[in-house]
């Protein structure tokens, strides 16, 4: 039991560490084409259904890869300006990974809430379960089954 | 118990939610040809540096003191076909406007020859900006074309128009426009 314990706490232990690892590790792009590639792959064909600019040949999507590298190659504006700037003049429907804030948020958020709530409510069925388990029987039952077992092996005898 | 309620509550927000959605679908109008939304309205005109069809020099900003409508076009797409000879009739009106509105036309992804060939054949002596790596369209948030802006004279967006312009849509909005902004 104790062991078990330990091997729960070691697993919760290891996710938290790779999650921080995950939220805070640098995985910035290394050169101007990087950044490019990087931005344009996080931003949504305005004309066509599903395709990042990245990938897109549209001519909208041409357009906007195009300004995205005059940006970059400016290098007046961060990775967020640049973004911040498609998303002001097409709207938030460019963007292919919903900000965490506002209404967007509730994409993050939403499915948070709702393992917390499936979780929740499992453990609280589980726990209703586990009260409900069937207890040792009352002297009432036993003389139940001693009568009952009786007359099982009277109707053998006279069989 | 409890369950059953719940149950219903559940079913009765569901079909709340499809109603409501079904109400938005059945009242909703076409985008095509209507006034739209952009973050820019009210906000200074994108800066726009360019040149024209005829390699002259523009500088949107230099045109502040003017009302200016930018009409994004490209000579194979059809809405932009059927809509020009309403912007002929517009460029036609607002030359006798002594408060007159400068009409250009944006070309967005197609060839000089293509754009000349399609005035000299339908009319419209009005300047034709390039826009060969679409950075104006970008600047603007145009993915589609036609799209129709009007800009006042002190260089803030006043109007957004999406798909092709309807019959005296144009004059309406810029008339409107100059009785709620001209002081």
């Amino acid at each position: 039991m104790k062991t078990k314990k330990l091997i729960w706490i070691a697993m919760l232990l290891l996710t938290g560490v790779l999650l921080a690892i995950g939220v805070t590790r640098s995985g910035s792009p290394l050169t101007q084409q990087d950044r490019i590639d990087s931005l344009t792959s996080h931003l949504a064909c305005p004309t066509c259904s599903g395709e990042s600019v990245f990938v897109s040949r549209a001519p909208a999507a041409q357009a906007i890869r195009t300004e995205v590298a005059r940006q970059v190659g400016a290098g007046l504006r961060s990775d967020d300006e640049i973004i911040s700037y498609i998303e002001q003049r097409f709207g938030g429907q460019v963007l292919l990974v919903p900000r965490a804030t506002g209404l967007d948020s509730l994409v993050w958020s939403l499915p948070v809430a709702a393992l917390i709530i499936a979780i929740s409510l499992l453990v609280g069925a589980f726990a209703r379960w586990s009260r409900n388990k069937p207890g040792a029987p009352s002297a009432q039952d036993e003389k139940l089954v001693e009568q009952a077992l009786a007359q099982v092996s009277d109707d053998q005898s006279k069989g | 118990m409890f369950s059953k309620y719940l149950v219903k509550v559940v079913s009765g927000v569901v079909a709340f939610v499809l109603v409501l959605l079904l109400w938005v679908l059945i009242i909703s109008k076409p985008s095509d040809g209507q006034v739209a939304r952009s973050p820019l309205l009210g906000q200074p005109a994108p800066s726009i540096v360019a040149s024209t069809i005829d390699d002259q020099p523009f500088v949107l900003e230099r045109r502040k003191g003017s009302w200016v409508v930018l009409n994004f076009f490209n000579s194979t797409c059809v809405p932009c076909i059927n809509e020009h000879p309403l912007l002929v009739d517009f460029a036609n009106r607002e030359f006798e406007n002594v408060n007159r509105a400068e009409l250009y036309t944006v070309v967005n992804d197609d060839s000089d020859i293509a754009v000349r060939e399609f005035f000299s054949k339908n009319g419209g002596s009005w300047t034709k900006l390039k826009d060969d790596n679409g950075a104006i369209a970008v600047a603007f948030g145009v993915a589609r074309v036609p799209e129709t802006w009007i800009i006042d004279p002190n260089g803030l967006v006043r109007l957004r128009v999406t798909g092709e312009l309807s019959k005296g849509l144009l004059e309406a909005q810029l008339d409107k426009l100059r009785e709620e902004f001209t002081s």
